[in-house]
């Protein structure tokens, strides 16, 4: 079951996110869009699948939603008609290709690092000891627990509630500042674009 | 949870008088909006004692981990950079005091922003961790968006406010990039887990990758060499005690962020990037004193010899030692009241935010002995001059340097690009001295009135350039301990 669905997920995904920046019936930005949406929801279906409900839920609230509706605004509020019939061009393409390259070379030095092989090669669980924090908790509570349950606890939104604010962990202090961040960053919106009233 | 409360007291009192400085506003009468900013800038001096007394202080001897699993710390250097953010931040409320008229509404906010960025400064100045170190920048940079464009009415703080809205989210943008780089590499946030690991982690070409594009976003918060390009904009066009919060506040909470991550957490990585970080240094050297020579506008001038500064102070990170890192917190401490003073004089001159042209400065020794006084010491001790705060400071950057110096050919370049630069800058700086006492086209004599609470900050200025350039003993060693206490922890 969970495979199929996995399946379903992945190729739309996949196919959605083609359709974003080549398709052959419509270049209408708006339509991309549309396809960025699906493919976001694509996405969040995934996360479900890997027991990662609070991410799966965050990903339709922000990207799905809020991100989207910004993307729409700034898109019709541009021109869209010549955005339509830009052509394509060389210098786009190659850098695109370029980025795609050089982000396959982090991945494949990624691969080489030296943690990566030391967990590999012993195959002990005990050496997860040495990767520190969220990972060693991840470990410990896949070995005290079964597999499929602990899963299910990590990806929760309980666990990553006490992830953030339980006084152990310490998270709770960079995580009080981001709301003295947006506080401030509220009423710096309203002053910046509030009619001049004296 | 709530035993830990005590490690952020003063970020606390901090935070409460912002939100207090808000709410106060709701039912404080307009005109009442000079005594909001006195009285704000009176508990932060009360908050400066706070952090003075002994129960504080002892809070370094507690063990790391209770410092929020040593997210957070609070030992010599954090503690030294919270008293000289509260120190500036008065000065600067001060100041905006003096400027309120100037800002169209939305005064006690503007109050309330600096405290805000002063609260995200003193949590850089203790951060131990990536997330703490990211959210804190954040809430520094975010809100000085906000106070650069603060004068709507004005085009040319818009156009900064842009500027620097933009460069900075690149920044920013860099910065997290490689925030995620290290932590994929090395699977912890903290420092201190870094630290543990780093002749592993050097082998790792992404954790590399990712210390370059850290250090980049860093270097825009400095406005070194290749990140330098929004500083003379931004600085011109900003409200002028943005400005000079801006080059203070924001130049040496990246500094802090620099010392903790390069010279304690992972000096192995400094000793081998040596000769970036040495010409990123020099050339930054070469560039700000170069472009302030033919500059005019006093603003802009400030933003290039801002822009050379942080050069010297990368010297200190370049020596690699306490020495060095003692050397940049004397060398801040002399740029402290240098700036103040030069900022609150061009603004007390520049009644209207227009003319902030050198020529304001004409006649001044006529118009007000004192502010020409003043303006001298400034100006000289940020050339360097004995026997004058910045004379020591730059004295002890170079002398960091020459002790490492053997072995290494870069050492010796870097020395003689820090002394050329000294003798470049001389040159746009006696032009502002020459100005004020030599250069009277204009016979423009109107005294200048000047406030008693803005007399009091060019006082203590100026009693503080002296103080640090005539009788250093004292001074030294407070900046040493505050340099020591950091590495004895380390070797434990």
């Amino acid at each position: 079951m969970e495979t199929i669905l996995f399946n379903i997920f992945a190729l739309l995904a996949v196919l959605s996110a083609l359709l974003v920046v080549v398709n052959p019936l419509s270049r209408n930005p708006v339509t991309s869009a549309m396809f960025l949406v699906t493919t976001m929801i694509s996405i969040s279906g995934l996360f479900v699948l890997l027991n990662a409900y609070f991410l799966a839920a965050v990903q339709i609230l922000v990207y799905a939603g809020a991100v989207m509706v910004l993307f729409l605004f700034v898109i019709m509020l541009l021109d869209v008609e010549e955005t339509a019939r830009r052509k394509l061009r060389l210098v786009s393409l190659t850098m695109g290709f370029l980025s795609v390259a050089a982000l396959f070379g982090v991945y494949k030095s990624s691969l080489e690092a030296t943690y990566v092989k030391d967990v590999d090669s012993s195959q002990d669980i005990a050496t997860a000891d040495e990767i520190d924090g969220f990972w060693s908790e991840y470990y410990a509570a896949a070995t005290s627990v079964g597999e499929s349950e602990s899963l299910v606890t990590v990806g929760s939104t309980q666990a990553l509630g006490k992830e953030l604010f339980s006084s152990v962990n310490g998270f709770i202090l960079p995580f009080e500042i981001v709301s003295i961040l947006l506080l401030v960053a509220m009423i710096g919106v309203i002053l910046l674009s509030k009619k001049d009233t004296k | 949870m709530v035993d830990q409360l005590k490690f952020v007291q003063l970020e606390m009192m901090v935070l409460v008088l912002g939100l207090a400085v808000l709410i106060a506003d709701l039912w404080m009468a307009p005109s009442k909006r000079r005594l909001i900013g006195h009285l704000s800038a009176l508990s932060l001096g009360i908050i400066f004692l706070f952090s003075l007394r002994e129960s504080y202080v002892d809070l370094v001897n507690e063990s790391t981990d209770v410092f929020f699993n040593s997210r957070y710390k609070i030992d010599g250097l954090a503690i030294f950079f919270k008293r000289f953010f509260i120190l500036a931040a008065i000065f600067v409320l001060i100041f905006a005091v003096d400027f309120a008229d100037r800002i169209r509404s939305g005064f006690s906010e503007y109050y309330a922003f600096i405290i805000f960025a002063l609260a995200g400064m003193m949590f850089a100045a203790s951060a131990n961790d990536f997330s703490m170190l990211f959210v804190s920048i954040e809430l520094i940079t975010i809100t000085f968006y906000i106070l650069v464009s603060y004068q709507r009415h004005r085009l040319q703080s818009l156009e900064a406010g842009v500027k620097y809205l933009i460069l900075g989210a690149v920044s920013s943008a860099f910065m997290i990039y490689g925030i995620a780089l290290i932590f994929g590499e090395a699977g912890s946030l903290k420092f201190e887990d870094l630290h543990a690991k780093q002749s592993e982690l050097l082998g790792s070409n992404v954790f590399l990758f990712g210390m370059l594009f850290l250090f980049a976003g860093l270097a825009f918060k400095i406005s070194a060499f290749p990140f330098q390009v929004w500083a003379p904009d931004v600085y011109q066009g900003a409200p002028t005690p943005t400005t000079a919060f801006l080059a203070l506040g924001s130049k040496a909470a990246g500094f802090v962020l620099l010392i903790r991550l390069l010279v304690i957490s992972l000096p192995d990585l400094t000793r081998e990037w040596t000769t970036l970080f040495i010409c990123i240094s020099a050339v930054t050297i070469l560039y700000g004193n170069l472009c302030a020579l033919p500059q005019r506008n006093l603003k802009r001038l400030l933003a290039y010899s801002g822009i050379a500064n942080a050069g010297y102070l990368l010297m200190g990170i370049v020596a690699q030692s306490e020495a060095g890192t003692a050397a940049i917190l004397y060398y801040l401490a002399g740029y402290l009241f240098a700036l103040i003073t030069i900022f609150l004089i061009i603004n007390l001159l520049t009644k209207e935010g227009e003319g902030e042209d050198i020529s304001c400065l004409e006649n001044l020794n006529n118009r007000s002995p004192f502010l020409a006084v003043a303006m001298t010491l400034a100006v000289v001790s940020l050339a360097g001059i004995p026997p004058l705060a910045g004379f020591f400071g730059k004295f002890l950057l170079i002398k960091s340097v020459a002790i490492e110096a053997f072995g290494n050919i870069g050492y010796f370049v870097l020395l003689a690009v820090a002394v050329f630069g000294v003798v470049a800058s001389i040159f746009y700086y006696f032009g502002i001295v020459r100005t004020v006492f030599w250069n009277h086209k204009v016979d423009e004599i109107t005294p200048v009135s000047v406030g008693l609470p803005i007399r009091f900050v060019l006082v203590s200025c100026v009693v503080g350039i002296l103080y640090l350039g005539l009788l250093p003993n004292k001074p030294i060693k407070w900046v040493e301990s505050a340099a020591a206490v950091e590495n004895k922890s380390l070797l434990e």
